[in-house]
């Protein structure tokens, strides 16, 4: 289980971008979309996700590794995303985040800031006169600084987002997400994947929809819902039903030993 | 007979890898198990296929021809119906048997090499053809043991078959190759016996050795062995069609085309 | 007259035949006696063989039955296999299911499984 690729540099690397575009989701796109470039995975038509036999692993991010941990039978595409989404491995990556000062914990703001900060200031002239205002003052443009909020990126989170190649298909999944579109087209064509499948997933506004109403840093870029709080609960892994075909009734070919 | 002739290099389509067979290239033609596809709903896969011009040949698994119970016609009709749902220009199955005894084997049994087996495999042939819309090619099995008492070699078994019923062969070299690791055939006397103007097309498939025993898995790679048992074919015959069965751990893609590509030279070494 | 004479030499066939093919599979199938003049080394080769392929289809149908017996899934299923070989006309999914009763009524799976499935979600 290899270190995230890009501690070796100072490079972000496709899934802490991807974390840091669209929060915990967008960064488990991002690591399917890694793992279907590395020809690790593959996807069926009917949105089935497996993993491809005996090819050489090379270097796997702690959440690719879970994700083909996860992989021992067919998983719909959806599902690999929203399992990886909600994995320790992608808690322990949002910690990573914060630790290297790229996310922080978000604020809402609150409608009135602005109040405060005029009663600050108010306090502060009336200090000329009286003083002691000078602690209400600090007091209340203290209050004003907290209500006004804090997005979830920090500046230097932001900066890695401004340099993103979004030419690599990898990238672009990372910033846009398998439903978005680069340029004229769906980020999921770079890597042929049916639109039935890529719809399989959320739809990208309806993630911001549901953050600004949840309150958390509601302007520009960043991180989706869950760069706050840990927002997901901590049981994991629902099963899904295996999926694949078998020849009903007769002898099927090839298999166990002996075949056709 | 038309359609049959240049069916090129194929593989078989599997729901699994079915975007990977889209994409390959150098795909020109595949086979679908017809037993895992249904009437009226054709996968979307397989109808882009069908759109692009690529002919898809039904391939069924359970007639189990070399019974001795009478043909299932339910079965005979499905595979019909699929043939015609893909506009196939042929069918196929296998030379074995799948049940007996009120028991499913689940799997592709060799049949006794008899008179008596060849006579019961004639009629429930003759009965299936009678009953499909299409020809009816059908393809030697990979066996692990030997009946007792055969009365006729493999190639001799199918020589009749094929007299007596006009269907068309359906070699499988690497059962060709199991057979001979594992029974003793010689592939090139079973190649001399066979009529070869009656040759279909041909399976390639990878397989596993385990201690004395070669595995017909198709689940892993293509031996180099099985290619040559191609080669001896290709060096008689130039087949009308190859393909390539990969059925369980499915490699990557470009595994998968390299096996093709192999295929295609030999083939096309003889061509010249 | 021929016809006839074709027609009553093809049923003996079909019955020669249908008996051979039927000890066979239940010595391959069903624990039965060797049938004479099979190699006994090719029938445990071949028996091991079926038993697997099927043991693989029933994992690939049921694989939640499969990783909650782990370790004993392979033993439980040859036990299983032996004692209910196919019968034709079955379909590999009633296969699994029987698999997963017969567990069930021999006390190695819980009698009713945890509902894993919550309606209001899909997966």
């Amino acid at each position: 289980m290899a270190a995230p690729t890009a501690d070796r540099g100072t490079r972000v690397p496709p899934e802490q971008i991807g974390y840091l575009a669209g929060g915990p989701g967008r960064a488990a796109e991002t690591a399917l979309a890694r793992l279907m470039d590395a020809g690790l995975v593959r996807v069926a038509r009917e949105g089935w996700v497996s993993t491809v036999h005996e090819t050489e692993l090379g270097e796997t991010t702690a959440v690719e590794t879970s994700i083909l941990l996860r992989l021992s039978k067919p998983v719909r595409f959806d599902s690999v995303v929203r399992q990886a989404a909600k994995s320790p491995e992608m808690r322990a990556l949002h910690q990573h985040l914060r630790a290297r000062r790229l996310t922080r914990n978000a604020r809402p703001r609150l409608a009135v800031w602005w109040l405060f900060l005029v009663i600050g200031v108010v306090l502060g002239l009336a200090a000329f006169l009286e003083p002691w205002t000078l602690f209400g003052a600090a007091g209340f443009l203290g209050i004003a600084f907290w209500t006004y909020g804090a997005k979830p990126l920090t500046r230097a989170g932001r900066e890695a987002l401004l340099r993103v190649d979004t030419g690599n298909r990898v990238l672009a999944v990372a910033v846009e997400g398998f439903r978005g579109r680069i340029g004229n087209r769906p980020v999921g064509d770079h890597f042929g994947l049916p639109q039935s499948v890529v719809k399989t997933l959320p739809r990208k506004g309806k993630q911001q929809r549901r953050r600004a109403r949840s309150g958390a840093a509601s302007s520009a870029a960043g991180c989706g819902a869950g760069c706050g709080a840990s927002s997901c609960g901590s049981s994991s892994s629902c099963s899904s039903g295996g999926g694949s075909s078998c020849g009903g009734g007769g002898g099927g070919c090839g298999g166990g030993g002996g075949g056709d | 007979m038309a359609g049959i002739k240049d069916l090129g290099v194929g593989i078989g389509w599997r729901s699994e890898i079915d975007l990977t067979v889209e994409r390959l290239p150098g795909v020109d033609f595949v086979e679908v198990v017809a037993e895992n596809l249904h009437i009226g709903h054709l996968p979307e896969s397989v109808t882009l296929l069908l759109e692009r011009g690529i002919p898809v040949l039904p391939h069924a698994v359970s007639l189990s021809l070399g019974g001795a119970d009478e043909v299932d016609l339910h079965r005979v009709e499905h595979l019909g119906a699929i043939a015609e749902a893909v506009g196939a220009p042929m069918v196929s199955d296998h030379v074995c048997f799948v049940r007996a005894g009120g028991l499913d084997s689940g799997h592709l049994m060799p049949v006794p090499r008899t008179r008596d087996a060849l006579d019961v495999l004639v009629a429930n042939v003759k009965l299936a053809q009678a009953n499909l819309p299409v020809p009816l090619a059908l393809e030697n099995v990979a066996a692990l043991l030997e009946w007792p008492d055969g009365e006729l070699s493999e190639g001799q078994f199918l020589a009749e078959l094929v007299e007596r019923t006009d269907c068309w062969l359906l070699v499988d070299v690497a059962n060709l190759y199991a057979n001979a690791r594992n029974i003793g055939t010689d592939p090139e006397r079973f190649l001399d016996e066979i009529p070869l103007e009656r040759l279909a097309y041909v399976h390639v498939a990878g397989g596993e050795q385990h201690g004395d025993i070669y595995h017909d898995t198709h689940a892993h790679a293509v031996l180099p062995e099985v290619l040559e048992v191609l080669d001896e074919l290709c060096s008689r015959v130039a087949p009308p069609g190859v393909l390539l069965e990969r059925d369980d751990n499915y490699p990557s893609d470009a595994e998968i085309e390299s096996e093709l590509t192999a295929i295609r030279a030999v083939v096309d070494k003889h061509r010249d | 007259m021929t016809e006839i004479v074709n027609k009553t030499n093809l049923s003996s066939a079909r019955e020669r035949l249908a008996a051979q093919q039927a000890e066979l599979l239940n010595a391959l199938l069903a624990d039965g006696p060797a049938p004479a003049g099979f190699d006994e080394q090719r029938l445990a080769v071949e028996r091991r063989a079926l038993l697997s392929k099927r043991r693989g289809i029933v994992r690939m149908l049921g694989p939640a039955v499969a990783d909650e017996l782990g370790d004993r899934f392979r033993p439980l299923f040859d036990a299983y296999a032996v004692v209910y070989p196919r019968r034709a006309g079955s379909r590999a999914r009633e296969d699994a299911a029987a698999f997963a009763e017969w567990c069930r009524a021999a006390g190695e799976l819980p009698e009713k499984r945890k509902a894993r499935w919550k309606f209001w979600r899909s997966n």
